[in-house]
């Protein structure tokens, strides 16, 4: 058996347009700097795409990335999938599943997709070898039908599998990549990327071992990891709920609250009963049948696989029941049925289709409706009203959004696109950042949210930072947070709607869970207190790579990330400007509870103590010279000058 | 006499069990464990198999417990005698009735009060 070190990392690099490829290795330093994952992303997107290349164009590179830790029982089989975004800014999303091991075991970390094929391919990697080959005959299936005929086609079961559905090929905003059928990444414009560049599918095996540096103390840290994270020894509520029932238990505890968006956040509120119709015991009650896990992961059950076991969708199979849909096609769609909900999640999966944009863009759309914006003219006919009586007419939407068809084309621009179109002032009511729809958790009532939703450079991403169900922060006394370099005032910082302290706090939220991104682990994975105190993660680091990093410069890597995502951006020229909340989160306080809306007074001094906190400009967000300096990014700031970005000293 | 078993509907595919196992002899981790998971079908299902009778080629963890068994996060992996691996699948069949949590994790991996007895179905634990 081949084996290779934890610390390499190797890129695949394939021309799409003339069909070659080369395999190189990353400068070994890029892994105490960047460590690998979403890190190493950062720096090649930085590096390798040209300012303003178009997004669909030949310049854009899409990057497949596993890192160091992957393919050792701690990576999770998380991976980074990254490019430039058809919005813009850089995109950047995390996996799970088992494809990351699996390129490890193959001898690539990393692959590069440059160019554009000029018909439908697919890339098959095995060990030292690679090949593109014909897709045609895959070309407008659907993800499931795509997992089949792959598998058919590559007859070794443990072959893992990455591709695009109808919504990808057809450039439709936000769509995703998919794999092991309900793992999906890449929103933030991934999906789209894929699909300009006509590539299907990637479809990896690889049989090599991966060699730790000190196995004694790489199993040493694990342990401490383990108990961290470990139903029996994890000293945090949310582990055991968590990692068995799933993140959905939190709409029936916020839709009292004032903290559940309805009805396209008009309300914030929504009738409990409704709410323990979609629940998580609800749907561990009647459609669970297996529990799931992403490769190494010490939870039991995560993740799910679920049949609708009666009624008009029976026999319906998919995976995963998140945070994310109770909202998205529940509270936000005012849609109480449970088959419902999981037809509709299921159905974009299949077809390759964000739930967010589409439960968005769809509860703009209601909304529109509602107000006379768009009529039946409009719809096809539909009567889209909320809480949708015409449940065939709205599933059939869907698939017209991914097919681009009717009514379906102006959806498949995405929420802020569309509005735009539209306008008649619906713009107010569509609920994007930089163009790219919200996610579940509330604003108005949890600050440090709407600022992380704002300042994201991927668009709104809530694994970027914290939900607002943080780690413990009384499992560590203030000496020792001090001592771990975190200097805050953590009553203050974890009050949801006290302006105080959001900045340091997200701060350093961004940057552990950068630094986690890239090993890469998964950025669930920070209960009890593995989110404050990093210690475990930076021991397995070192035990597997075998470089001596101290604690310090190890965090370091995350601020690097950061920063050179904010400098990618900011060539393509973003700026403070940019970093807002959805206008009705800014203008409209909220029904009942009466909470604020995030007006200037409020957001202002946020962002501010942000920025400050990030060592960038007050006026524009651009990273300061010192701050970069001091980060080994010195080269950063001198191609934003170079564009002629003006980079303050 | 201690021996392995599998309780292969409560297995999630993780892999943990394979990956540390593979490891044990020269620290390299691997798919090439003395227990593999098959997947025969992409992930709709996970099958452990066994080629070891639990004599550990190096308890990781603790001297008395597998290095698999120890990992497992679903209570997927016995090492017991007959009689004691013949009680836990009984309780687990008991537990289900009573709770479907239990589709999705072991009683005996979940660490609260009532673990030997849970609620009726419906009821939040
Ligand atoms: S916590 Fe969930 S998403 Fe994270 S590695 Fe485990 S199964 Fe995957
Ligand atoms: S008992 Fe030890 S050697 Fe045997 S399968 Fe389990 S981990 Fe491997
Ligand atoms: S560790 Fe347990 S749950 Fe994971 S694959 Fe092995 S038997 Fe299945």
């Amino acid at each position: 058996m081949r084996t290779r070190a934890a610390a390499e990392q190797t890129i695949l690099r394939v021309n799409l347009s003339n069909g070659t490829m080369r395999r190189e290795p990353l400068p070994a330093e890029w892994t105490r700097q960047y460590l690998g994952a979403r890190g190493m992303h950062s720096r090649l997107l930085f590096n390798e795409i040209p300012p303003h290349a178009d997004p669909l164009g030949e310049e854009n590179i899409l990057y497949f990335g596993a890192g160091p830790l992957d393919g050792l029982p701690v990576g999770n089989g998380r991976m980074s999938v990254a490019c430039k975004s058809p919005r813009g800014t850089v995109a950047e999303g995390s996996f799970g599943g088992f494809f990351g091991p699996e390129m490890r075991r193959a001898g690539v970390d990393y692959i590069a997709l440059h160019g554009k094929a000029d018909r439908p391919v697919y890339l098959y990697i095995c060990d030292e070898h690679a090949e593109l080959r014909d897709a045609s005959h895959l070309w407008g299936l659907t993800t499931d039908q795509t997992d089949d005929a792959l598998r058919r086609e590559l007859p070794d079961a443990d072959v893992q599998l990455r591709y695009i559905g109808p919504a990808g090929e057809n450039g439709v905003h936000a769509s995703v990549i998919l794999g092991n059928r309900n793992n999906s990444g890449g929103r933030a414009g991934c999906g789209e990327v894929m699909g300009s560049k006509k590539l299907k599918a990637i479809a990896v095996r690889g049989t090599g071992g991966i060699g730790v540096a000190d196995y004694p103390a790489f199993v040493q840290a694990y342990q401490t990891y383990r108990q961290r994270l470990d139903l029996a020894t994890s000293r945090d509520a949310w582990t055991p709920v968590w990692s068995t029932y799933g993140a959905p238990v939190l709409a029936r505890l916020f839709a009292e609250q004032g903290n559940l968006m309805t009805r396209n956040a008009q309300q914030m509120h929504w009738e409990s009963d409704k709410a323990v119709r979609i629940s998580a015991e609800a749907y561990l009650d009647r459609y669970v049948t297996k529990a799931k896990a992403c490769f190494s992961c010490p939870w039991p059950a995560c993740q799910k696989l679920h049949t609708i076991p009666d009624g008009e969708y029976a026999g319906w199979q998919g995976g995963n029941y998140w945070a994310g849909q109770p909202v998205v096609f529940g509270s936000l769609l005012d849609i109480d049925d449970l088959d419902f909900v999981l037809a509709l999640s299921i159905l974009c999966n299949r077809y390759g289709l964000d739930i967010f944009h589409v439960g968005f863009t769809l509860a703009w759309a209601m909304e529109c409706y509602e107000k006379g914006i768009l009529t039946r003219a409009d719809t096809d006919g539909l009567e889209l009203t909320f809480g949708c009586r015409d449940r065939q007419g709205l599933l059939e939407l869907v698939r017209k959004i991914a097919l681009r068809q009717g009514f379906g084309a102006l959806l498949a621009l995405g929420c802020s696109r569309a509005a735009r179109q539209v306008g008649k002032g619906s713009e107010r009511f569509c609920l994007a950042v930089k163009d790219q729809e919200l996610e579940a958790i509330a604003q108005r009532s949890f600050y440090m949210v709407a600022l992380g939703v704002a300042v994201s450079e991927v668009g709104p991403d809530h694994t970027r930072w914290y939900p607002p169900y943080p780690c413990n922060p009384n499992l560590l006394p203030p000496e020792e947070l001090a001592a771990l370099g975190i200097h805050l005032d953590l009553k203050k910082a974890f009050e949801g709607r006290n302006p105080e302290e959001k900045g340091k706090l997200l701060r350093w939220f961004s940057i552990s869970r950068a630094v986690v991104e890239s090993l890469p682990g998964c950025v669930f994975l920070v209960r009890d207190t593995l989110g404050l105190d990093m210690r475990p993660w930076w021991q397995m680091f070192r035990a597997a790579t075998g470089m001596e990093v101290d604690y310090f410069e190890f965090l370091k890597a995350g601020e690097r990330v950061i920063n050179l995502e904010r400098a990618f951006n900011v060539r393509e020229g973003f700026r403070r400007a940019d970093d807002h909340p959805p206008y009705r989160m800014a203008n409209e306080d909220v029904p009942v509870f009466g909470f604020r809306r995030l007006s200037p007074d409020i957001f202002d001094p946020m962002l501010d103590e942000y920025y400050d906190a990030m060592g960038w400009s007050l006026t524009t967000s651009i990273p300061r010279a010192q701050t970069l300096q001091a980060l080994g990014l010195a080269d950063v700031a001198a191609a934003l000058q170079a564009c002629g970005v003006e980079v303050e000293a | 006499m201690k021996r392995l078993y599998v309780i292969e509907d409560l297995c999630n595919g993780c892999r943990l069990c394979q990956t540390f196992c593979s490891s044990l002899a020269e620290g390299v981790f691997s798919a090439e464990g003395r227990i593999r998971v098959l997947k025969p079908s992409g992930e709709a299902q996970d099958i452990p198999i066994l080629d070891c009778d639990g004599r550990c080629l190096r308890p990781l963890f603790d001297a008395q417990t597998p290095t698999c068994v120890s990992v497992c996060p679903t209570g997927a992996l016995l090492y017991e005698e007959a009689a004691a691996a013949a009680e836990r699948r009984l309780l687990l069949a008991e537990a289900r009735r009573r709770h479907s949590l239990f589709k999705v994790v072991a009683p005996w991996k979940w660490p609260f009060a009532w673990q030997g007895m849970p609620p009726q179905k419906g009821e939040t634990p």
